[in-house]
């Protein structure tokens, strides 16, 4: 699965984007702890604070879903245009 | 319609193509949005906007859509930019047409209530000596 990061969060896993193949992830709740290992400086905003959005698939997520390899999953803090 | 563009955007000029599209038009409520010098106590001299551009279409199509829905609207337009931008630039402009001004006015502030919450847009600012993501 492609992972896409925004705004600070990218400064923290410093890369914009990455590929993931674990067989192990196959939702949401499993994709978050094993972000949350590869990146110490995530596990809070990820798992504690729950103040970072998902999409999956350019679709806005709040609650836990099964994800596949082919899915884009994008990860970033509330947004603050306009 | 829909645009995300790094470059600026003329007013007059926007509404005046989607105005000879439709002859009907007799109300359009404009929102501009631009980069203030001061934000949060803080200097600011610029910013840079950072988009999640396909999501950001896939977004602001389904609002322009609901409000379509909501309010009687012959057209909508939504120019958003990303990019680095300095104090005073425009950053965003949403435009309502309609026949009459209900329509137009309360649709204009109805799509730029959920651009600011649902549009997949960051900001960062750039101070005198440091910057940073709000």
């Amino acid at each position: 699965m492609k992972i896409k990061y925004f705004s600070w969060i990218k400064d923290i896993t410093k890369k914009d984007n990455e590929e993931i193949t674990n067989n192990k992830i196959n939702d949401l709740k499993s994709l978050k702890k094993f972000l949350s290992k590869r990146y110490p400086n995530l596990h809070d905003h990820l798992i504690k604070d729950d103040i970072l959005r998902i999409a999956i698939n350019l679709e806005y997520i709040s609650k836990n879903k099964k994800i596949n390899s082919k899915d884009i999953i994008a990860i970033f803090p509330p947004v603050s245009g306009g | 319609m829909i645009k995300i563009q790094k470059k600026n955007f003329n007013l007059e000029k926007e509404i005046n193509f989607i105005k000879k599209i439709h002859k009907n038009i007799g109300a359009v409520s404009t929102f501009i949005g631009y980069v203030r010098d001061i934000n949060n106590n803080k200097k600011v001299t610029a910013i840079n906007l950072e988009v999640y551009e396909e999501m950001a279409f896939k977004a602001l199509g389904l609002i322009s859509f609901k409000a379509k829905k909501k309010w009687n609207l012959i057209d909508t337009l939504v120019i958003h930019r990303y990019g680095k931008l300095k104090v005073n630039e425009k950053i965003v402009l949403v435009a309502t047409f309609s026949k009459h001004r209900i329509d137009s006015m309360e649709s204009c502030n109805y799509i730029m209530n959920y651009l600011k919450k649902d549009a997949p847009f960051w900001k960062k600012e750039y101070y005198k000596k440091n910057s940073s993501w709000i």
